[in-house]
C-alpha cells in the first residue's frame, strides 16, 4: 500500500499530490509531512491528529460560551450577572462572541460573490463561521480582522475541488472504491463514507441491481489502477491507520483540515511568514514597525533595486506601499486575482519554503524577506508593479496611481506575473542580507538576474530591458509623457489636485489684485527664476496656472499706481504684495510638493531695474522652448513689452518703445491666454472681465492705444509668472503636500477676504467706467475728483484687508 | 438569550434626582432586549433615556405619569413566555399577591410584571410568575421611606426564565437569581 505513494521523483522534481491542491497545500504549509517517504498512513495519523484538536476546541469553546446552567456552584452573581462590566465573567465573553459573530457575519456575506453557488450557501457559510470564530477565540491577542475570511475562503475550496475530483474518480471506478465483493451492499447503519451513502440511495432507487444483476466495472482492481488513481484511493480509503479520522480526503471533516489549515498559514508554521501578523498593528521586534508596513517597505526596496525610477516616481508621487499593499499583502492577493488564478498563486507561494534561509547571526534588512516564501509575496508584488509599469509611470498624482494599482486588470498573464516573481524572488533574498560581502554578492546575483531578465524573452515584457537601459532614458520617456499630459490637461481643464491648488490659488491671487507692483526691474529676478524653472516639471502646470491667473492681478496695482502716483504709496502696496506673497507661500506649501533647487526672496523682487535686464529676459525666455508654448509665448511679448511699464508707471520715463508688432503678439497671446484661463480656473467671472477693464481702463488712465493695454496686461502676466515661481521656489523647498488639509482653515478664511477685496476693486472699476464714459483720451492724474476720492476709500478698505492677511 | 430589563417606579424628578450611578453604568445600550416598565416615570426625559437602551419598551401608566397615553395594562409575547405589564396601583390592596393573581388569570399571561409597592417580590404563583421589580431610584413609597433602589433583569431562554434581582444595598450592587421554568403543558383556560 505505501508503496502506491512513491513520487515521481526520477523524472522531473514533481511534487507529490500535484493534482491534489489540498493535499499539496497541507504538505507544503506544514500540517502533513513532506518528506517523500512518508507513508500513507503517516500521513494518516498526522491528519488524524489535528482533527482531534480541532474537535475538542470546538467542544470546548463552543459549548461553553453559554452562561451556566442548574447545578453548577453558584458563581459569584456580582460577577456573573449580564449586566456585569467585567469583561471575564461568562455574560461578559457571551457578548464579545456575540460581538465577533456579527463581524465574521458581516464580512461573510460579501465573501466571493462571484462563487456565491459554494460559499453563500448555508452549510459553508456556517462551516466558515464557525472555523474563523474558533480561531479568534484560540487566539484573542489577534482577534477577528477583515481579510481573515478571505484567506480562508481559497483554502476550503481547495479542500472542496480535491472532493469533487475524488468523487469522480470514485465513480470511475466504483467497484474499487465501493466494499461490494458479492454484488450485496452490506447495510450499514451508520453511513459515513460520503460515496456509500450516495451509492444507497442508487440503490434504493432500484434501478441499477435490476438491469446490472452482475456489477459492469472497469474490472480493475486496486493493484491494476494507474498510480494516480490508486493514490486518490489511498488517500480516501477508510481502513488505513486511524481508521475514518485518518481519511485525508474527507468531507466530514472539511471543516477540521481547513480550521488546520488556516491556523498554520496564520502561525507560519515556525516560519518567517506568518500572516497573524500581518493583521496585527503589533510592532515587530527587530523593526519598530507592524510587520505588514515592514513588508510594505521590503516591496518598495525591492523595486528600487529592480526598477528605480518607476519606485522613484512612486516616492516622489507620495505613494506610500502600504496604501495598496495592505491589501495585497493581507490577503495574499486574493482580491487583485479572480478564484483560479489566485489557486495558481497560492500554489507557488506555498510551494516556497517558509523556513528562514539566513542564519541567525547575519543581519537582514526586512523580516519578511528571510524565506523564499516571504520573497516570492514581494517579488510578486514587484512584479505586478512592472505589470503596471507604463501606466503608473503615466500617472500624475497619487490618486490616480493609486486607482490604477487597487483596480488591476482583470485578467493578466499569470504565466509572465509568475515567472517574473520567480526570477525576482532570488533578487529579493540576496539583497535582504546587509552584509558587505554579500553586498558584492548581491551585485553578481542582480547581473545573473538581469541577465535572467532577457532569459524569458520570448514572453517577456518590455519592462525586462530595464536594467540595461540607463535610468535617465526612462526619465527623458517620462519627462516627454508627463509634459505633454500637461498640455493636453491644460486644453482639456483636466480637474486634480492641481486643478484644486489652482482653485485655490485663484481665490489666493484675488486677494493680491490691490497689491502693486515694484516694477524696478523683475526681470533680472525672472530671468534666473524662469531657468529654475526648467528643473522643475511638475510644478510648470501650476506656475503657468499662477501666470494665467495673476496675470490681471496686478493690473490694477498699476492702475492704482497711476491715480496715486506717491511713492509711499506705492511702497505700501509692496509691502502688502510681500506680505501677501508670505501668506501665498503658507498655502502653496501646503499644496506643492515641488522640489527645487533653490529659493528666492521675493523681496528682491522688486529691486533691479533697467531695461538690460528686459533683453536677458528675452533670452531666457528662449531656455523656455521646450516648456510651455503658452507661457512662452506669453512670456516673449511680456519681456518686451516690460519696459513700456516701466515708462507707463515712472512718469518721468514717458518713452514709450511700443512696437505694435508685438502689441499684436501680445495681444494674441493675451486672448488666447485669458482664453484659456476661464478654462483652468473655476474663478469667478470677474476675473475675465479683467482684461476687458484694464483695456479701457489704461485706455483711459493713458490714451494710448490697444497695444499698450494688452501689453500692460501681458507685462502683468510676465511679472505674474515671475513672482509666482519665486513664490513656488521658495514655497516648494522640501516640502510635504500632507500639510494641505491643516492649510484649508487659513484659505477659507483668505477666501472670504479675497472676495471682500474684489468687490473694492470692482467699486473702484466701476468709478473708473464712469469717467471714462466722460472723456476719452484723458491723462492719467485728471480723474474725475468724485471717482478718485471714492476710488481712494475702496483702496483703503483694501489696504486693509492685505493688514489683517500680514497679521495671519 | 432574550434579556428583558423589568424596571419602575423611578419618580423622576419628584421623588429622587436620577439613577444610582452604579445602576446607570450598568445600565448600557446593546445588551438588552426589551424593557418593561411599570409606570411612574414620571417625565419625557425617563421615558427618552430608557429608549435609548433598548428600542423596544414599554410602558404603562402609573398615578403620578405625566404622559397620559401609556395604557394600563399591556400584554406581549416573548419567545416562550406571555408578559404583562401593569402598574399595580388599580389593584387593590395594593400588592396583594391574590389579587394580582386575579389580574394575571385576567391578562393570561405567565410572568406579570408590576409595581407602586416599591418592594421586590418575586413569586411563583399557580404555574405562573409575579415579579415587582421595586423602584429603581430608591424613591419612597405611599407606604414606607425604607425603599433600597431595585430592578429585575430577565433572561428568557427557552422554556426557562432566569431572574436577576440587582438592589442597592448600602451602595452596593448585590446580585440574586431565581430561575423558573415553564411547563410546556400549560394552557389557558380558555
Amino acid at each position: 500500500m505505501s508503496s502506491a505513494s512513491v513520487p515521481e521523483a526520477s523524472s522531473t522534481p514533481q511534487k507529490r499530490f500535484s493534482n491534489l491542491r489540498g493535499v499539496r497545500w497541507r504538505v507544503d504549509l506544514g500540517i502533513l509531512p513532506s518528506s517523500p517517504s512518508a507513508s500513507i498512513d503517516d500521513l494518516r495519523r498526522v491528519t488524524a491528529d489535528t482533527r482531534r484538536r480541532y474537535a475538542t476546541l470546538r467542544r470546548r469553546l463552543l459549548m461553553d460560551h453559554h452562561p451556566p446552567k442548574d447545578g453548577d456552584a453558584s458563581p459569584d452573581l456580582t460577577v456573573d450577572n449580564p449586566l456585569s462590566q467585567n469583561p471575564d465573567s461568562t455574560w461578559g465573553r457571551f457578548f464579545s462572541y456575540a460581538e465577533l459573530g456579527r463581524m465574521v457575519d458581516q464580512d461573510l456575506s460579501r465573501l466571493y460573490p462571484e462563487h456565491s453557488g459554494y460559499f453563500h450557501t448555508p452549510t459553508c457559510q456556517a462551516m466558515l463561521r464557525r472555523i474563523l470564530l474558533l480561531w479568534c477565540l484560540q487566539h484573542p491577542e489577534h482577534g477577528y480582522r477583515q481579510g481573515m475570511h478571505e484567506l480562508l475562503a481559497p483554502l476550503v475550496y481547495v479542500l472542496r475541488v480535491d472532493l469533487d475530483h475524488l468523487i469522480q474518480v470514485q465513480k470511475l471506478h466504483e467497484d474499487c472504491f465501493n466494499d461490494e465483493f458479492d454484488g450485496i451492499i452490506l447495510p450499514e447503519s451508520d453511513m459515513i463514507s460520503n460515496y456509500r451513502s450516495r451509492r444507497i440511495r442508487n440503490w434504493d432507487s432500484g434501478i441499477e441491481i435490476e438491469n446490472n444483476p452482475y456489477k459492469v466495472s472497469n474490472g480493475l482492481s486496486v493493484g491494476e489502477l494507474d498510480p494516480h488513481t490508486r493514490e486518490i484511493f489511498l488517500l480516501s480509503d477508510s481502513y488505513g491507520a486511524e481508521g475514518e479520522l485518518g481519511v485525508i480526503l474527507s468531507e466530514r471533516f472539511m471543516e477540521h483540515d481547513a480550521y488546520c489549515m488556516l491556523d498554520y498559514l496564520m502561525d507560519g508554521a515556525q516560519g518567517v511568514l506568518a500572516m497573524a501578523s500581518f493583521f496585527s498593528p503589533v510592532v515587530g521586534s527587530s523593526t519598530n514597525l507592524p510587520p505588514v508596513i515592514e513588508a510594505s517597505s521590503a516591496l518598495y526596496h525591492l523595486l528600487s533595486i529592480v526598477d528605480h525610477s518607476l519606485h522613484a516616481h512612486l516616492v516622489e508621487l507620495g505613494v506610500e506601499p502600504q496604501y495598496f499593499a495592505l491589501r495585497w499583502l493581507r490577503v495574499l492577493y486574493g482580491r487583485e486575482f479572480c478564484l483560479d488564478d489566485l489557486l495558481v498563486i497560492w500554489d507557488e507561494l506555498f510551494s516556497s519554503k517558509n523556513s528562514s534561509c539566513i542564519d541567525s547571526d547575519v543581519e537582514y534588512n526586512f523580516k519578511v524577506l528571510c524565506s523564499p516564501r516571504g520573497s516570492f509575496v514581494a517579488a510578486l508584488a514587484v512584479s505586478m508593479l512592472l505589470y503596471l509599469r507604463s501606466s503608473l509611470l503615466a500617472t500624475e498624482t497619487a490618486t490616480t496611481c493609486l486607482q490604477r494599482l487597487l483596480n488591476f486588470p482583470q485578467n493578466p498573464d499569470m504565466k509572465k506575473l509568475i515567472e517574473k516573481a520567480k526570477s525576482l524572488q532570488m533578487l529579493a533574498l540576496e539583497s535582504n542580507i546587509t552584509s558587505s560581502s554579500s553586498q558584492r554578492l548581491s551585485d553578481k546575483n542582480k547581473l545573473n538576474v538581469s541577465r535572467g531578465y532577457s532569459l524569458p524573452s520570448g514572453s517577456a515584457m518590455p519592462k525586462t530591458t530595464v536594467s540595461v537601459i540607463p535610468d535617465s532614458y526612462w526619465e527623458e520617456k517620462w519627462r516627454v509623457l508627463h509634459e505633454d499630459e500637461e498640455l493636453r490637461k491644460q486644453s482639456n481643464s483636466e480637474s486634480s489636485s492641481s486643478g484644486i491648488m489652482k482653485k485655490i490659488l485663484t481665490r489666493k491671487l484675488s486677494l493680491s489684485r490691490t497689491k502693486s507692483e515694484p516694477l524696478e526691474g523683475k526681470n533680472a529676478q525672472s530671468q534666473s527664476s524662469v531657468r529654475r524653472r526648467l528643473f522643475d516639471d511638475s510644478s510648470k502646470d501650476i506656475v503657468a496656472e499662477k501666470d494665467h491667473v495673476k496675470s490681471e492681478c496686478y493690473v490694477p496695482a498699476f492702475v492704482l499706481d497711476n491715480l496715486n502716483s506717491g511713492k509711499n504709496f506705492t511702497e505700501k502696496l509692496v509691502d502688502q504684495r510681500t506680505s501677501d506673497c508670505m501668506v501665498e507661500e503658507t498655502l502653496l506649501s501646503g499644496n506643492s510638493s515641488m522640489v527645487l533647487s533653490t529659493a528666492t526672496s521675493p523681496h528682491d523682487i522688486g529691486n533691479d531695474h533697467g531695461y538690460e535686464s528686459e533683453k536677458s529676459s528675452v533670452t531666457s525666455n528662449s531656455f523656455l522652448g521646450d516648456n510651455d508654448e503658452e507661457t512662452l509665448s506669453m512670456e516673449d511679448p511680456c519681456s518686451q513689452n516690460h519696459q513700456d511699464e516701466e515708462t507707463i508707471n515712472m512718469e518721468e520715463h514717458c518713452t514709450q518703445n511700443l512696437d505694435n508688432q508685438l502689441a499684436q503678439d501680445v495681444e494674441a497671446t493675451s486672448s488666447v491666454v485669458i482664453d484659456t484661463v476661464p478654462e483652468q480656473v473655476a474663478a469667478p467671472k470677474d476675473r475675465k472681465s479683467f482684461p476687458g477693464k484694464f483695456q479701457w481702463i489704461w485706455r483711459f488712465g493713458r490714451g494710448c492705444d490697444e497695444g499698450n493695454q494688452k501689453s500692460l496686461a501681458g507685462y502683468s502676466k510676465k511679472d505674474s509668472c515671475n513672482i509666482s515661481t519665486c513664490d513656488a521656489i521658495y514655497n516648494s523647498n522640501g516640502v510635504n503636500k500632507r500639510t494641505e488639509v491643516g492649510d484649508k482653515k487659513v484659505m477659507d478664511t483668505l477666501r472670504s477676504l479675497g472676495q471682500s477685496m474684489l468687490e473694492n476693486v470692482q467699486v473702484i472699476e466701476t468709478v473708473f467706467q464712469q469717467d471714462k464714459g466722460k472723456s476719452d483720451n484723458v491723462p492719467n492724474n485728471s480723474l474725475g475728483g468724485k471717482g478718485q476720492g471714492a476710488a481712494i476709500t475702496a483702496l483703503k478698505e483694501l489696504r486693509k484687508i492685505s493688514n489683517l492677511l500680514q497679521e495671519m | 438569550m432574550v434579556l428583558v430589563l423589568a424596571i419602575g417606579d423611578l419618580h423622576i424628578p419628584h421623588r429622587a434626582p436620577d439613577l444610582p450611578a452604579k445602576f446607570k453604568s450598568m445600565l448600557v445600550p446593546g445588551k438588552i432586549q426589551h424593557i418593561l416598565c411599570t409606570g411612574n416615570l414620571c417625565i419625557k426625559e425617563v421615558h427618552d433615556y430608557l429608549k435609548s437602551l433598548s428600542p423596544d419598551l414599554h410602558i404603562t401608566r402609573g398615578e403620578y405619569d405625566e404622559d397620559v397615553r401609556y395604557p394600563e395594562n399591556k400584554t406581549l409575547m416573548i419567545g416562550q413566555f406571555k408578559l404583562g405589564l401593569c402598574h399595580g396601583h388599580q389593584i387593590v390592596p395594593w400588592g396583594d399577591l391574590d389579587s394580582l393573581a386575579m389580574l394575571q388569570r385576567q391578562l393570561d399571561v405567565d410572568i406579570l410584571v408590576t409595581g407602586h409597592t416599591h418592594q421586590f417580590k418575586a413569586y411563583k404563583h399557580e404555574g405562573g410568575v409575579v415579579i415587582n421589580p421595586g423602584s429603581a431610584t430608591g424613591a419612597y413609597s405611599s407606604i414606607t421611606y425604607d425603599v433600597n433602589p431595585s430592578f429585575v433583569l430577565m433572561d428568557i431562554d427557552g422554556l426557562r426564565v432566569v431572574v436577576y434581582v440587582y438592589e442597592l444595598i448600602d451602595g452596593e450592587v448585590k446580585v440574586d437569581k431565581i430561575d423558573f421554568k415553564k411547563t410546556a403543558t400549560t394552557q389557558s383556560a380558555h
